[in-house]
């Protein structure tokens, strides 16, 4: 049932705006139909896609992406410690020309904010009236002297975009001897999934647990503390895995030695059998050449957080983990923010106000085992005079896990792919 | 440019008050979309053991997100919710996912299991109706094409001491239902009908 919210303003005033209202806040008088251009199609993009045209049919969306299937990262972990199979998390693309976007399969090599074109590698030249950058992150990999060479090698793995590490990162596991070191280097936020690396030491000790019970998981840990979700994975790895998960806080790691399997961190060196390092992130090039990675790091994209617009580039919007801002970085978040970023574009494409005061629900799940979970739920609103979303009080994450939100975890997943990709 | 200022202006607080006008009907909207992700779109399910929403009776909603806001009733996730948000915003949420249709999503189950399941559901039929779909009054839901699993778990809650869950009525029924087995085959007989 898509939503007309045309309904909203009498006929005579929208046409009263279109005449008057600058040009940056109406649509373009020559543009019938006007164009918005999604790069990236993970959680935040492809979300932005769909509920684009489920909520304006009026408008063209061009969705690009240069993979031929989605791939989940949330669940990804579970395939880590061995009870999910690869394929599971692998989707497709298939149900999203049905809602009338055009599926471009290709990499964006350049925008021209000025002249509102997005270049892609095939060499198609694609104008857009409005353009939404969802790319997701990259790796600082050069933070961590010698990454690059043991990853070359084959000896470290981020797998933190799911795709042929996360198997690798299983492959090790499994070749690892009884009584082996497992490593898992993880950065201090702002990072996807903050969570991401204590499930996967959870994961991890499941596995070992029952196949390898001499092994120890030694977490890296650039973050202060087991700050999210904290009390109840410390409470788990106490519960199944005592002795076996010991986390070391403030430790960044900076430089891998692969000859050695050896981690250097700011403060020891640590040697490992199987090592899995996940460095800093930042929004991707991308964004950078586009000219909306303009924080005074150089890491993330500062928007407006009522429509998600570029704080510098007027007509490009950027989704997800890309954005400065002291939300998470995970999927619910960047799903969420897709739809009011596609609302917002279809209120300033139609030379109307878009709403003034967004909210974003979330709710994470992180498995502490292959039937237990604990997650965390927060409501944010979006304070228009501190210009910062203001979580509600008593959200949060819980201090244990349970078996029934294991099974409301594996129900979000399926939700959240559908709402996401058809 | 005077003119034009004027006349910007002037369609500036027009839409200022269109939107105020429309405001509260929009802001529900916008907080419902949040909800898709875990729901569906629409408040369909496409998932086991999160339930389907759309089309539940507005008095019902309400009061289950009331009881979950005020830790009345257990909760894994949504008391966590709810509490960010005020009353009045939770009451547009039921009526804005009771206006939708309820879709049904049919699962199939073997006939024997089936048959066991209607055994096991007589004393619901009181309020629910024979399939789940007939319920008695506003503040009974729809189980018809509900999703098995999260019946099943709803109804161990209600069999499990020491969990919250306020329905004196349910309790004491559930707790009557007998075995575990029964309880699995009642939720899949509920959500095999279509009707």
């Amino acid at each position: 049932m898509p939503i007309d919210r045309r309904d909203f303003l009498t006929s005579s005033a929208a046409a009263l705006t279109a005449a008057v209202l600058p040009r940056t806040a109406a649509a373009k008088p020559h543009a019938a139909q006007p164009h918005v251009v999604v790069v990236g199609a993970g959680f935040g993009g492809a979300t932005c896609a769909k509920y684009l045209r489920l909520w304006d049919p009026g408008i063209q969306v061009t969705l690009i992406e240069p993979n031929p299937h989605f791939t989940s990262c949330p669940m990804s972990n579970w395939v880590v410690g061995g009870f999910l199979d690869f394929d599971y998390l692998v989707k497709r693309y298939d149900k999203l020309p049905k809602y009338g976007i055009r599926m471009v399969r290709d990499r964006v090599t350049g925008v021209d904010g000025e002249k509102r074109l997005v270049h892609t590698q095939g060499g198609e030249k694609i104008a857009y009236d409005r353009l939404v950058l969802a790319p997701g992150m990259e790796f600082m990999t050069e933070k961590v002297e010698g990454y690059a060479e043991g990853a070359k090698a084959g000896k470290v793995m981020h797998a933190f975009k799911a795709g042929p590490e996360t198997l690798l990162l299983r492959k090790q596991l499994e070749a690892m001897p009884d009584g082996g070191v497992f490593i898992i280097a993880s950065p201090p936020p702002p990072g996807r999934c903050v969570s991401g690396p204590y499930e996967r030491a959870s994961v991890a000790a499941h596995y070992f647990k029952q196949h390898k019970p001499k092994s120890k998981i030694i977490m890296l840990d650039g973050h202060i503390d087991v700050v999210s979700k904290g009390p109840m994975f410390k409470a788990a790895w106490k519960e199944l895995y005592p002795g076996m998960i010991e986390h070391r806080p403030n430790n960044l790691a900076v430089g891998f030695d692969h000859r050695t399997m050896t981690v250097r961190t700011e403060f020891e060196d640590q040697k490992g059998d199987v090592v899995n390092i996940i460095p800093l992130q930042r929004a991707p090039q991308l964004c950078k050449d586009a000219g909306v990675r303009n924080d005074a790091l150089d890491r993330w994209c500062r928007v407006d957080f009522t429509t998600y617009e570029s704080t510098s580039v007027p007509n490009i919007h950027v989704v997800g983990d890309p954005i400065m801002s002291n939300m998470p970085k995970s999927a619910h978040v960047s799903n969420n923010q897709a739809k009011i970023a596609a609302a917002a574009i279809i209120e300033l494409l139609h030379g109307r106000q878009p709403d003034p005061v967004p909210v974003i629900g979330s709710t994470s799940y992180s498995v502490t085992s292959d039937h237990t979970s604990g997650s965390i739920a927060v409501v944010m609103r979006y304070d228009p005079v501190k210009k910062v979303y203001q979580r509600q009080p008593e959200g949060g994450a819980n201090k244990t896990h349970s078996e029934i939100e294991f099974e409301y975890g594996r129900s979000w997943h399926e939700n959240m792919w559908a709402d996401t990709l058809g | 440019m005077k003119r034009y200022t004027l006349l910007a202006g002037f369609v500036l607080a027009a839409l200022g008050a269109a939107w105020a006008a429309h405001a509260a009907d929009a802001k529900i909207e916008a907080l419902a979309r949040s909800c898709n992700s875990c729901h569906g779109l629409n408040g369909v399910s496409v998932g086991a053991s999160m339930p389907s929403i759309g089309g539940l009776s507005e008095s019902y909603l309400y009061n289950v997100m009331l009881q979950w806001k005020h830790g009345e009733r257990y909760s894994a996730t949504m008391g966590r919710h709810f509490k960010g948000y005020s009353d009045e915003e939770l009451a547009g949420l039921a009526k804005h996912f009771s206006a939708l249709p309820w879709v049904p999503v049919v699962q199939s189950a073997d006939a024997r299991v089936l048959a066991h399941g209607k055994e096991a559901t007589e004393r619901c039929e009181t309020c629910h109706g024979a399939t789940g779909g007939q319920p008695d009054d506003k503040d009974t839901p729809m189980l018809n094409g509900q999703w098995a699993k999260y019946l099943e778990l709803e109804l161990m809650k209600y069999r499990t001491e020491g969990v919250d869950m306020p329905h004196k009525k349910m309790r004491k029924n559930a707790q009557k239902m007998g075995e575990d087995a029964d309880v699995a085959a009642a939720a899949k007989y509920y959500a095999a009908q279509p009707k």
